[in-house]
Protein backbone atom coordinates (compact mmCIF):
# COMPACT_ATOMS: atom_id res chain seq x y z
CA UNK A 1 0.00 0.00 0.00
CA UNK A 2 1.23 3.48 -0.88
CA UNK A 3 0.20 6.31 1.44
CA UNK A 4 0.44 10.02 0.77
CA UNK A 5 1.06 12.17 3.84
CA UNK A 6 0.28 15.88 3.48
CA UNK A 7 1.39 18.53 5.94
CA UNK A 8 -0.27 21.84 5.11
CA UNK A 9 2.10 24.25 6.83
CA UNK A 10 1.80 28.00 7.02
CA UNK A 11 4.97 28.51 4.95
CA UNK A 12 5.39 25.24 3.10
CA UNK A 13 3.28 22.28 2.12
CA UNK A 14 5.10 18.98 2.52
CA UNK A 15 4.15 15.81 0.67
CA UNK A 16 5.64 12.39 1.30
CA UNK A 17 4.72 8.95 0.04
CA UNK A 18 5.52 5.81 1.99
CA UNK A 19 5.30 2.34 0.66
CA UNK A 20 5.38 0.15 3.72
CA UNK A 21 8.40 1.25 5.76
CA UNK A 22 10.04 2.96 2.82
CA UNK A 23 9.90 6.64 1.91
CA UNK A 24 9.52 6.64 -1.87
CA UNK A 25 8.74 10.28 -2.64
CA UNK A 26 8.93 13.70 -1.00
CA UNK A 27 8.38 17.23 -2.18
CA UNK A 28 8.08 20.66 -0.55
CA UNK A 29 5.99 23.48 -2.02
CA UNK A 30 5.65 27.11 -1.08
CA UNK A 31 2.20 27.25 0.58
CA UNK A 32 0.81 30.11 -1.50
CA UNK A 33 2.04 28.55 -4.74
CA UNK A 34 0.65 25.18 -3.71
CA UNK A 35 -2.88 26.51 -3.21
CA UNK A 36 -2.71 28.58 -6.38
CA UNK A 37 -1.29 26.03 -8.75
CA UNK A 38 -2.13 22.56 -7.47
CA UNK A 39 -5.52 22.85 -5.82
CA UNK A 40 -9.09 23.63 -6.64
CA UNK A 41 -11.68 24.64 -4.05
CA UNK A 42 -14.81 22.57 -4.27
CA UNK A 43 -17.65 23.35 -1.88
CA UNK A 44 -15.33 24.26 0.96
CA UNK A 45 -12.94 21.37 0.41
CA UNK A 46 -9.65 21.23 -1.44
CA UNK A 47 -9.31 19.04 -4.47
CA UNK A 48 -5.66 18.22 -5.15
CA UNK A 49 -4.40 17.86 -8.72
CA UNK A 50 -2.66 14.62 -7.80
CA UNK A 51 -1.48 13.80 -11.30
CA UNK A 52 0.54 17.01 -11.34
CA UNK A 53 1.77 16.67 -7.78
CA UNK A 54 2.84 13.04 -7.72
CA UNK A 55 4.75 10.80 -10.12
CA UNK A 56 2.95 7.74 -8.75
CA UNK A 57 -0.49 6.55 -7.72
CA UNK A 58 -1.36 6.31 -4.03
CA UNK A 59 -3.92 4.14 -2.22
CA UNK A 60 -4.63 6.36 0.74
CA UNK A 61 -4.19 9.99 1.85
CA UNK A 62 -3.81 11.44 5.34
CA UNK A 63 -3.38 15.17 5.95
CA UNK A 64 -2.54 17.48 8.79
CA UNK A 65 -1.24 20.96 9.37
CA UNK A 66 -2.02 24.56 9.91
CA UNK A 67 -5.17 24.26 7.87
CA UNK A 68 -6.54 21.43 10.00
CA UNK A 69 -9.65 23.36 10.92
CA UNK A 70 -10.10 25.29 7.73
CA UNK A 71 -8.90 23.04 4.96
CA UNK A 72 -10.36 19.66 4.18
CA UNK A 73 -8.52 17.79 1.48
CA UNK A 74 -10.99 15.74 -0.53
CA UNK A 75 -10.38 12.04 -0.04
CA UNK A 76 -7.95 12.46 2.85
CA UNK A 77 -8.30 11.47 6.47
CA UNK A 78 -7.34 14.40 8.72
CA UNK A 79 -5.33 14.12 11.93
CA UNK A 80 -4.10 16.88 14.24
CA UNK A 81 -0.59 18.29 13.89
CA UNK A 82 0.41 17.11 17.32
CA UNK A 83 -0.52 13.54 16.66
CA UNK A 84 1.19 13.70 13.27
CA UNK A 85 4.42 15.01 14.80
CA UNK A 86 4.45 12.48 17.62
CA UNK A 87 3.95 9.63 15.13
CA UNK A 88 6.46 11.05 12.65
CA UNK A 89 9.17 11.43 15.26
CA UNK A 90 8.56 7.91 16.57
CA UNK A 91 8.89 6.52 13.04
CA UNK A 92 11.96 8.55 12.13
CA UNK A 93 13.90 7.87 15.33
CA UNK A 94 12.59 4.44 16.31
CA UNK A 95 12.17 5.83 19.85
CA UNK A 96 9.14 5.52 22.09
CA UNK A 97 9.90 7.90 24.95
CA UNK A 98 11.09 11.42 24.27
CA UNK A 99 10.37 15.11 24.46
CA UNK A 100 9.51 16.47 21.05
CA UNK A 101 10.14 20.04 19.97
CA UNK A 102 8.60 21.24 16.72
CA UNK A 103 9.37 24.74 15.55
CA UNK A 104 7.60 25.54 12.33
CA UNK A 105 6.76 28.53 10.21
CA UNK A 106 4.23 30.10 12.52
CA UNK A 107 4.31 28.32 15.82
CA UNK A 108 6.23 26.10 18.16
CA UNK A 109 5.12 23.13 20.18
CA UNK A 110 6.64 20.93 22.83
CA UNK A 111 5.21 17.46 23.33
CA UNK A 112 5.88 14.67 25.76
CA UNK A 113 5.76 11.27 24.10
CA UNK A 114 5.66 8.13 26.24
CA UNK A 115 5.40 4.62 24.81
CA UNK A 116 4.90 6.21 21.39
CA UNK A 117 1.87 8.17 22.60
CA UNK A 118 1.36 11.87 23.12
CA UNK A 119 0.75 12.40 26.84
CA UNK A 120 1.27 16.13 27.33
CA UNK A 121 1.91 19.19 25.25
CA UNK A 122 2.51 22.91 25.25
CA UNK A 123 1.90 25.25 22.36
CA UNK A 124 3.17 28.77 22.04
CA UNK A 125 0.54 31.44 22.39
CA UNK A 126 -0.75 33.74 19.72
CA UNK A 127 2.48 35.48 18.81
CA UNK A 128 4.55 34.12 15.93
CA UNK A 129 7.78 35.56 17.36
CA UNK A 130 8.76 32.06 18.47
CA UNK A 131 8.65 30.59 14.99
CA UNK A 132 10.61 30.16 11.80
CA UNK A 133 8.93 33.15 10.25
CA UNK A 134 10.70 35.34 12.77
CA UNK A 135 14.06 34.03 11.55
CA UNK A 136 13.07 34.56 7.93
CA UNK A 137 12.06 38.15 8.58
CA UNK A 138 15.26 38.88 10.46
CA UNK A 139 17.42 37.33 7.70
CA UNK A 140 15.61 39.48 5.14
CA UNK A 141 16.13 42.57 7.27
CA UNK A 142 19.83 41.76 7.62
CA UNK A 143 20.11 41.03 3.90
CA UNK A 144 21.60 37.55 4.30
CA UNK A 145 20.37 34.06 3.36
CA UNK A 146 18.61 32.18 6.17
CA UNK A 147 21.25 29.44 6.03
CA UNK A 148 23.95 31.92 6.88
CA UNK A 149 22.00 33.44 9.77
CA UNK A 150 21.43 30.12 11.47
CA UNK A 151 25.05 29.00 11.94
CA UNK A 152 26.06 31.81 14.31
CA UNK A 153 25.72 31.17 18.02
CA UNK A 154 28.69 32.73 19.81
CA UNK A 155 28.35 35.85 22.00
CA UNK A 156 24.76 36.63 21.11
CA UNK A 157 23.56 40.19 21.55
CA UNK A 158 20.54 40.63 23.76
CA UNK A 159 17.32 41.25 21.84
CA UNK A 160 14.77 41.71 24.59
CA UNK A 161 11.55 42.64 22.84
CA UNK A 162 8.67 40.23 23.20
CA UNK A 163 7.36 41.54 19.91
CA UNK A 164 9.02 40.41 16.68
CA UNK A 165 8.44 43.78 15.05
CA UNK A 166 10.00 45.72 17.92
CA UNK A 167 12.94 43.29 17.85
CA UNK A 168 13.61 44.52 14.32
CA UNK A 169 13.97 48.06 15.65
CA UNK A 170 16.35 46.80 18.32
CA UNK A 171 18.40 45.07 15.67
CA UNK A 172 18.57 48.21 13.56
CA UNK A 173 19.79 50.11 16.62
CA UNK A 174 22.69 47.65 16.99
CA UNK A 175 23.51 47.86 13.27
CA UNK A 176 23.73 51.65 13.54
CA UNK A 177 26.18 51.21 16.42
CA UNK A 178 28.40 49.13 14.13
CA UNK A 179 28.15 45.91 16.16
CA UNK A 180 29.92 42.84 14.75
CA UNK A 181 27.64 40.99 12.30
CA UNK A 182 28.12 37.49 13.72
CA UNK A 183 26.96 38.70 17.16
CA UNK A 184 23.84 40.18 15.59
CA UNK A 185 23.06 36.91 13.84
CA UNK A 186 23.67 34.95 17.04
CA UNK A 187 21.42 37.42 18.86
CA UNK A 188 18.54 36.65 16.52
CA UNK A 189 18.95 32.90 17.03
CA UNK A 190 19.33 33.27 20.77
CA UNK A 191 16.20 35.40 21.08
CA UNK A 192 14.19 32.62 19.41
CA UNK A 193 15.71 30.07 21.78
CA UNK A 194 14.84 32.25 24.77
CA UNK A 195 11.19 32.31 23.75
CA UNK A 196 11.10 28.52 23.47
CA UNK A 197 13.13 27.81 26.61
CA UNK A 198 10.24 28.28 29.11
CA UNK A 199 8.24 25.70 27.19
CA UNK A 200 11.12 23.21 27.25
CA UNK A 201 11.54 23.74 30.98
CA UNK A 202 8.13 22.14 31.57
CA UNK A 203 9.26 18.69 30.43
CA UNK A 204 12.09 16.48 31.45
CA UNK A 205 13.44 13.40 29.76
CA UNK A 206 16.59 11.72 28.53
CA UNK A 207 16.18 12.71 24.92
CA UNK A 208 14.78 15.56 22.96
CA UNK A 209 13.82 15.16 19.32
CA UNK A 210 13.85 18.41 17.35
CA UNK A 211 11.70 18.71 14.21
CA UNK A 212 10.19 21.35 11.94
CA UNK A 213 12.10 23.56 9.52
CA UNK A 214 13.88 25.35 12.38
CA UNK A 215 15.50 22.07 13.47
CA UNK A 216 18.10 22.70 10.75
CA UNK A 217 19.20 25.79 12.68
CA UNK A 218 22.69 24.93 14.00
CA UNK A 219 22.66 27.72 16.57
CA UNK A 220 19.35 26.50 18.04
CA UNK A 221 20.73 22.97 18.25
CA UNK A 222 23.79 24.32 20.07
CA UNK A 223 21.73 26.35 22.57
CA UNK A 224 19.53 23.34 23.36
CA UNK A 225 22.57 21.11 23.86
CA UNK A 226 24.24 23.63 26.13
CA UNK A 227 21.26 25.10 27.93
CA UNK A 228 18.94 22.15 28.54
CA UNK A 229 19.27 19.10 30.74
CA UNK A 230 18.59 16.51 28.03
CA UNK A 231 21.35 13.94 27.57
CA UNK A 232 20.81 13.72 23.86
CA UNK A 233 19.46 15.99 21.13
CA UNK A 234 18.24 14.13 18.07
CA UNK A 235 17.46 15.83 14.77
CA UNK A 236 15.98 13.16 12.51
CA UNK A 237 16.91 12.83 8.86
CA UNK A 238 13.91 14.79 7.59
CA UNK A 239 12.89 17.22 10.34
CA UNK A 240 10.82 19.41 8.01
CA UNK A 241 8.89 16.41 6.65
CA UNK A 242 8.11 15.04 10.11
CA UNK A 243 4.39 15.94 10.14
CA UNK A 244 3.80 14.44 6.70
CA UNK A 245 5.73 11.31 7.68
CA UNK A 246 3.53 11.04 10.79
CA UNK A 247 0.47 11.09 8.55
CA UNK A 248 1.78 8.04 6.69
CA UNK A 249 2.59 6.28 9.95
CA UNK A 250 -0.97 6.92 11.11
CA UNK A 251 -2.33 5.22 8.00
CA UNK A 252 -0.25 2.13 8.61
CA UNK A 253 -0.78 1.88 12.37
CA UNK A 254 -4.51 2.61 12.30
CA UNK A 255 -4.91 -0.19 9.77
CA UNK A 256 -3.31 -2.76 12.00
CA UNK B 1 -38.87 49.98 38.70
CA UNK B 2 -35.23 51.02 38.73
CA UNK B 3 -32.43 48.87 37.40
CA UNK B 4 -29.21 48.26 39.29
CA UNK B 5 -26.15 47.27 37.28
CA UNK B 6 -23.19 45.36 38.68
CA UNK B 7 -19.76 44.24 37.54
CA UNK B 8 -19.63 40.73 38.98
CA UNK B 9 -21.84 38.55 41.19
CA UNK B 10 -23.00 40.38 44.33
CA UNK B 11 -25.66 39.46 46.92
CA UNK B 12 -28.49 39.85 44.42
CA UNK B 13 -31.10 39.16 47.11
CA UNK B 14 -30.56 42.71 48.38
CA UNK B 15 -31.47 44.27 45.04
CA UNK B 16 -34.61 42.17 44.72
CA UNK B 17 -35.53 42.95 48.35
CA UNK B 18 -35.33 46.65 47.49
CA UNK B 19 -37.81 46.10 44.67
CA UNK B 20 -35.17 46.85 42.03
CA UNK B 21 -34.14 44.90 38.94
CA UNK B 22 -30.58 43.52 38.93
CA UNK B 23 -28.61 43.69 35.69
CA UNK B 24 -25.32 41.83 35.36
CA UNK B 25 -23.45 44.10 32.97
CA UNK B 26 -21.27 41.22 31.76
CA UNK B 27 -24.38 39.54 30.39
CA UNK B 28 -25.50 42.74 28.67
CA UNK B 29 -22.10 42.90 26.95
CA UNK B 30 -21.77 39.30 25.86
CA UNK B 31 -25.37 38.95 24.63
CA UNK B 32 -25.28 42.30 22.79
CA UNK B 33 -25.98 41.92 19.03
CA UNK B 34 -22.66 43.59 18.25
CA UNK B 35 -20.22 43.17 21.16
CA UNK B 36 -17.27 44.15 18.97
CA UNK B 37 -18.86 47.57 18.52
CA UNK B 38 -19.02 47.95 22.32
CA UNK B 39 -15.30 47.22 22.55
CA UNK B 40 -14.54 49.78 19.84
CA UNK B 41 -16.58 52.41 21.71
CA UNK B 42 -14.60 51.80 24.89
CA UNK B 43 -11.31 51.91 23.00
CA UNK B 44 -12.32 55.21 21.42
CA UNK B 45 -12.90 56.51 24.95
CA UNK B 46 -9.31 55.55 25.74
CA UNK B 47 -9.44 52.02 27.21
CA UNK B 48 -6.21 50.35 26.04
CA UNK B 49 -6.41 47.74 23.31
CA UNK B 50 -4.33 45.51 25.54
CA UNK B 51 -6.81 45.51 28.40
CA UNK B 52 -9.58 43.14 29.44
CA UNK B 53 -12.50 42.94 26.99
CA UNK B 54 -14.97 42.35 29.83
CA UNK B 55 -14.10 45.70 31.41
CA UNK B 56 -14.44 47.50 28.09
CA UNK B 57 -17.65 45.67 27.31
CA UNK B 58 -19.15 46.48 30.72
CA UNK B 59 -18.28 50.13 30.24
CA UNK B 60 -19.96 50.46 26.85
CA UNK B 61 -22.89 48.23 27.82
CA UNK B 62 -23.58 50.51 30.75
CA UNK B 63 -23.23 53.69 28.72
CA UNK B 64 -25.71 52.26 26.21
CA UNK B 65 -28.29 51.17 28.80
CA UNK B 66 -29.17 54.66 29.90
CA UNK B 67 -31.85 53.91 32.49
CA UNK B 68 -29.78 52.46 35.31
CA UNK B 69 -30.30 53.91 38.78
CA UNK B 70 -26.82 53.12 39.97
CA UNK B 71 -24.28 50.37 39.82
CA UNK B 72 -22.61 48.20 42.39
CA UNK B 73 -18.89 47.98 41.75
CA UNK B 74 -16.93 45.12 43.27
CA UNK B 75 -13.72 46.79 44.36
CA UNK B 76 -12.15 43.88 46.23
CA UNK B 77 -12.31 40.22 45.31
CA UNK B 78 -12.45 40.87 41.60
CA UNK B 79 -9.69 42.77 39.80
CA UNK B 80 -7.88 46.08 39.79
CA UNK B 81 -9.26 46.79 36.31
CA UNK B 82 -12.69 47.09 37.90
CA UNK B 83 -11.37 49.75 40.24
CA UNK B 84 -10.04 51.75 37.30
CA UNK B 85 -13.35 51.23 35.48
CA UNK B 86 -15.19 52.71 38.46
CA UNK B 87 -12.92 55.75 38.40
CA UNK B 88 -13.85 56.30 34.76
CA UNK B 89 -17.55 55.79 35.47
CA UNK B 90 -17.34 58.37 38.23
CA UNK B 91 -15.83 60.74 35.70
CA UNK B 92 -18.81 60.03 33.43
CA UNK B 93 -21.13 61.02 36.29
CA UNK B 94 -22.37 57.51 37.13
CA UNK B 95 -23.07 56.72 40.77
CA UNK B 96 -21.74 53.54 42.19
CA UNK B 97 -22.01 51.69 45.45
CA UNK B 98 -18.75 49.91 46.30
CA UNK B 99 -18.86 46.31 47.50
CA UNK B 100 -15.94 44.17 48.66
CA UNK B 101 -15.31 40.50 49.19
CA UNK B 102 -12.52 40.60 51.80
CA UNK B 103 -9.64 38.58 50.44
CA UNK B 104 -9.13 36.82 53.78
CA UNK B 105 -12.78 35.66 53.80
CA UNK B 106 -13.03 37.42 57.13
CA UNK B 107 -16.51 36.76 58.48
CA UNK B 108 -16.87 40.05 60.31
CA UNK B 109 -15.68 42.16 57.41
CA UNK B 110 -17.91 40.39 54.90
CA UNK B 111 -20.88 40.90 57.24
CA UNK B 112 -20.08 44.61 57.41
CA UNK B 113 -19.97 44.77 53.62
CA UNK B 114 -23.31 43.00 53.20
CA UNK B 115 -24.91 45.09 55.97
CA UNK B 116 -23.63 48.24 54.34
CA UNK B 117 -25.11 47.16 50.99
CA UNK B 118 -28.44 46.48 52.73
CA UNK B 119 -28.36 49.97 54.26
CA UNK B 120 -27.54 51.52 50.88
CA UNK B 121 -30.69 49.91 49.47
CA UNK B 122 -32.81 50.49 52.56
CA UNK B 123 -33.61 46.83 53.23
CA UNK B 124 -33.33 44.73 56.40
CA UNK B 125 -31.96 41.26 57.09
CA UNK B 126 -35.39 39.69 57.51
CA UNK B 127 -36.64 40.81 54.13
CA UNK B 128 -33.38 39.80 52.44
CA UNK B 129 -33.65 36.31 53.94
CA UNK B 130 -37.24 36.00 52.76
CA UNK B 131 -36.13 36.79 49.23
CA UNK B 132 -33.17 34.43 49.61
CA UNK B 133 -35.61 31.66 50.51
CA UNK B 134 -37.53 32.27 47.29
CA UNK B 135 -34.41 32.56 45.15
CA UNK B 136 -32.96 29.41 46.66
CA UNK B 137 -35.94 27.53 45.24
CA UNK B 138 -34.82 28.67 41.79
CA UNK B 139 -31.20 27.83 42.56
CA UNK B 140 -32.26 24.29 43.47
CA UNK B 141 -33.85 23.94 40.05
CA UNK B 142 -30.64 25.11 38.39
CA UNK B 143 -28.70 22.69 40.56
CA UNK B 144 -30.83 19.90 39.15
CA UNK B 145 -29.99 21.09 35.61
CA UNK B 146 -26.35 20.70 36.62
CA UNK B 147 -27.07 17.12 37.70
CA UNK B 148 -28.84 16.53 34.41
CA UNK B 149 -25.54 17.56 32.80
CA UNK B 150 -23.06 15.36 34.63
CA UNK B 151 -25.14 12.54 36.12
CA UNK B 152 -27.71 11.94 33.43
CA UNK B 153 -25.90 13.41 30.38
CA UNK B 154 -28.99 15.17 29.10
CA UNK B 155 -28.07 18.84 29.33
CA UNK B 156 -25.33 20.25 27.10
CA UNK B 157 -22.22 22.03 28.33
CA UNK B 158 -23.48 25.28 26.85
CA UNK B 159 -26.87 25.05 28.57
CA UNK B 160 -25.10 24.23 31.80
CA UNK B 161 -22.96 27.33 31.34
CA UNK B 162 -25.81 29.62 30.33
CA UNK B 163 -28.34 28.73 33.02
CA UNK B 164 -25.78 28.82 35.80
CA UNK B 165 -23.99 31.99 34.71
CA UNK B 166 -27.33 33.79 34.47
CA UNK B 167 -27.90 33.14 38.17
CA UNK B 168 -25.91 36.30 38.83
CA UNK B 169 -29.05 38.34 38.03
CA UNK B 170 -31.69 35.72 37.03
CA UNK B 171 -32.30 37.87 33.98
CA UNK B 172 -33.91 40.49 36.21
CA UNK B 173 -36.85 38.33 37.35
CA UNK B 174 -36.12 35.20 39.36
CA UNK B 175 -39.72 33.92 39.29
CA UNK B 176 -39.89 33.97 35.53
CA UNK B 177 -36.39 32.53 35.39
CA UNK B 178 -37.49 29.63 37.58
CA UNK B 179 -40.39 28.96 35.22
CA UNK B 180 -38.02 28.89 32.24
CA UNK B 181 -35.75 26.45 34.06
CA UNK B 182 -38.77 24.22 34.76
CA UNK B 183 -39.66 24.18 31.07
CA UNK B 184 -36.12 23.30 30.03
CA UNK B 185 -35.93 20.57 32.67
CA UNK B 186 -39.10 18.88 31.41
CA UNK B 187 -37.79 18.99 27.85
CA UNK B 188 -34.26 17.86 28.75
CA UNK B 189 -35.39 14.87 30.79
CA UNK B 190 -36.94 13.40 27.65
CA UNK B 191 -33.77 13.71 25.60
CA UNK B 192 -31.45 10.90 24.57
CA UNK B 193 -28.19 10.91 26.50
CA UNK B 194 -25.08 12.60 25.15
CA UNK B 195 -22.48 9.98 24.32
CA UNK B 196 -19.18 11.83 23.93
CA UNK B 197 -16.53 9.70 25.62
CA UNK B 198 -14.22 12.44 26.93
CA UNK B 199 -15.49 14.45 29.92
CA UNK B 200 -14.06 17.89 30.47
CA UNK B 201 -14.19 20.45 33.24
CA UNK B 202 -14.14 24.16 32.46
CA UNK B 203 -12.47 26.30 35.09
CA UNK B 204 -11.92 30.04 35.21
CA UNK B 205 -14.08 33.00 34.34
CA UNK B 206 -16.89 32.47 31.82
CA UNK B 207 -15.62 32.43 28.23
CA UNK B 208 -15.78 35.42 25.93
CA UNK B 209 -16.50 32.88 23.18
CA UNK B 210 -19.36 30.59 24.28
CA UNK B 211 -18.91 28.76 20.94
CA UNK B 212 -16.32 26.67 22.80
CA UNK B 213 -19.03 24.38 24.19
CA UNK B 214 -20.35 23.33 20.84
CA UNK B 215 -16.87 23.02 19.38
CA UNK B 216 -15.91 20.61 22.16
CA UNK B 217 -19.08 18.57 21.62
CA UNK B 218 -18.36 18.30 17.89
CA UNK B 219 -14.94 16.85 18.67
CA UNK B 220 -15.84 13.92 20.87
CA UNK B 221 -15.94 15.57 24.30
CA UNK B 222 -18.34 17.33 26.65
CA UNK B 223 -17.96 19.96 29.30
CA UNK B 224 -19.69 18.52 32.36
CA UNK B 225 -18.45 21.05 34.92
CA UNK B 226 -18.44 24.83 34.76
CA UNK B 227 -16.58 25.93 37.85
CA UNK B 228 -17.24 29.66 38.25
CA UNK B 229 -20.70 29.52 36.69
CA UNK B 230 -21.66 26.88 39.25
CA UNK B 231 -20.35 29.12 41.99
CA UNK B 232 -22.69 31.85 40.74
CA UNK B 233 -25.63 29.61 41.67
CA UNK B 234 -24.38 29.43 45.28
CA UNK B 235 -25.42 25.78 45.12
CA UNK B 236 -22.10 24.19 46.17
CA UNK B 237 -22.42 25.13 49.85
CA UNK B 238 -26.07 24.09 50.18
CA UNK B 239 -29.10 26.28 50.82
CA UNK B 240 -29.65 26.27 54.56
CA UNK B 241 -27.30 29.16 55.24
CA UNK B 242 -27.83 32.80 56.05
CA UNK B 243 -26.84 35.41 53.49
CA UNK B 244 -23.48 36.04 55.13
CA UNK B 245 -22.41 32.42 55.13
CA UNK B 246 -23.71 31.85 51.60
CA UNK B 247 -21.47 34.56 50.17
CA UNK B 248 -18.59 33.45 52.34
CA UNK B 249 -18.77 29.95 50.87
CA UNK B 250 -18.77 31.41 47.35
CA UNK B 251 -15.20 30.62 46.20
CA UNK B 252 -14.69 32.88 43.18
CA UNK B 253 -13.62 36.15 44.89
CA UNK B 254 -11.35 34.63 47.49
CA UNK B 255 -8.11 32.68 47.31
CA UNK B 256 -7.22 30.29 44.53
CA UNK B 257 -6.79 27.51 47.10
CA UNK B 258 -10.53 27.60 47.90
CA UNK B 259 -11.28 27.24 44.22
CA UNK B 260 -8.81 24.38 43.79
CA UNK B 261 -10.45 22.38 46.58
CA UNK B 262 -13.78 22.74 44.84
CA UNK B 263 -12.28 21.83 41.44
CA UNK B 264 -10.50 18.73 42.76
CA UNK B 265 -13.66 17.50 44.46
CA UNK B 266 -15.71 17.92 41.29
CA UNK B 267 -13.08 16.24 39.09
CA UNK B 268 -13.56 13.11 41.12
CA UNK B 269 -17.32 13.52 41.61
CA UNK B 270 -18.00 14.03 37.89
CA UNK B 271 -15.42 11.64 36.43
CA UNK B 272 -13.54 14.38 34.58
CA UNK B 273 -10.71 13.40 32.19
CA UNK B 274 -9.23 16.84 31.57
CA UNK B 275 -9.56 20.48 32.53
CA UNK B 276 -9.77 23.49 30.26
CA UNK B 277 -8.50 26.50 32.19
CA UNK B 278 -9.83 29.60 30.50
CA UNK B 279 -8.19 32.93 31.14
CA UNK B 280 -9.09 36.29 29.71
CA UNK B 281 -6.32 37.99 27.75
CA UNK B 282 -4.41 40.54 29.88
CA UNK B 283 -5.96 39.17 33.10
CA UNK B 284 -3.98 38.44 36.27
CA UNK B 285 -5.64 35.04 36.33
CA UNK B 286 -3.32 34.02 33.49
CA UNK B 287 -0.57 33.95 36.11
CA UNK B 288 -2.71 31.71 38.32
CA UNK B 289 -2.43 29.03 35.64
CA UNK B 290 0.99 28.18 37.11
CA UNK B 291 -0.71 27.14 40.35
CA UNK B 292 -3.69 25.49 38.64
CA UNK B 293 -1.41 23.24 36.59
CA UNK B 294 0.76 22.30 39.57
CA UNK B 295 -2.06 21.66 41.99
CA UNK B 296 -4.38 19.63 39.80
CA UNK B 297 -3.39 16.10 38.84
CA UNK B 298 -5.73 15.87 35.86
CA UNK B 299 -4.32 17.18 32.51
CA UNK B 300 -4.93 20.93 32.14
CA UNK B 301 -5.08 22.92 28.92
CA UNK B 302 -4.91 26.68 29.34
CA UNK B 303 -6.64 28.68 26.69
CA UNK B 304 -6.93 32.41 26.41
CA UNK B 305 -9.72 34.47 24.91
CA UNK B 306 -9.66 38.12 24.05
CA UNK B 307 -12.68 39.36 22.10
CA UNK B 308 -16.05 37.81 21.24
CA UNK B 309 -16.54 36.46 17.74
CA UNK B 310 -15.83 32.76 17.93
CA UNK B 311 -12.81 30.58 18.49
CA UNK B 312 -9.65 31.37 16.55
CA UNK B 313 -7.91 28.66 14.53
CA UNK B 314 -5.06 28.23 17.01
CA UNK B 315 -7.38 27.76 19.98
CA UNK B 316 -9.37 25.23 17.98
CA UNK B 317 -6.22 23.30 17.17
CA UNK B 318 -5.15 23.26 20.80
CA UNK B 319 -8.54 22.11 22.08
CA UNK B 320 -8.82 19.47 19.39
CA UNK B 321 -5.35 18.11 20.12
CA UNK B 322 -6.07 18.10 23.85
CA UNK B 323 -9.28 16.09 23.36
CA UNK B 324 -7.48 13.72 21.01
CA UNK B 325 -4.75 13.20 23.60
CA UNK B 326 -7.28 12.54 26.40
CA UNK B 327 -9.11 10.15 24.13
CA UNK B 328 -5.92 8.20 23.46
CA UNK B 329 -5.09 8.17 27.18
CA UNK B 330 -8.45 6.71 28.13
Amino acid sequence: MKVLGIDLGSRFVKLVVYEGERLVFSEVYDTVRFYREYCKNEAGSILLHLNRLLPLKVDRMVSTGYGRNNVRVLGAEVITELKAHALGAALQTGLEDFVLLDVGGQDSKVMLVEKGRLVDMLLNDKCAASSGRYLENMAALLGIPLDELTVHYKNPLALNSTCAVFAESELIGYISEGVEASRLYAGVNYSLYKRIKPMLARFTGERIVFVGGVAYNKAMQQYIREGEAFKELIVPEHPHLNGAIGCCRHAFTSDQ
Amino acid sequence: MGRIGFTTTIPVEIIYAAGKVPVDLNNVFVTHPNPEELLCQAEKRGFPRNSCAWIKGIYSALMGLGDVDCIIGVVEGDCSNTRALLEVLELEGIDYVPFSYPRTRNEKRLKEEIDSLMRAFGVDYKRVMEIKGEIDMVRRKVQYLDELTYKYNKVSGFENHLWQVSCSDFEGDYREYGAKVDALTVEAEKRAEFTQPVRLGYVGVPPVFPEIYQFVEEHGARIVFNEVQRQFTLAPGGFDRDIYQAYRDFTYPYSLEDRLQDIRAEISNRGIDGIIHYTQAFCFRGIEDIVVKERIDTPVLMIEGDRPGGLDARTKLRIESFIEMLHDLK
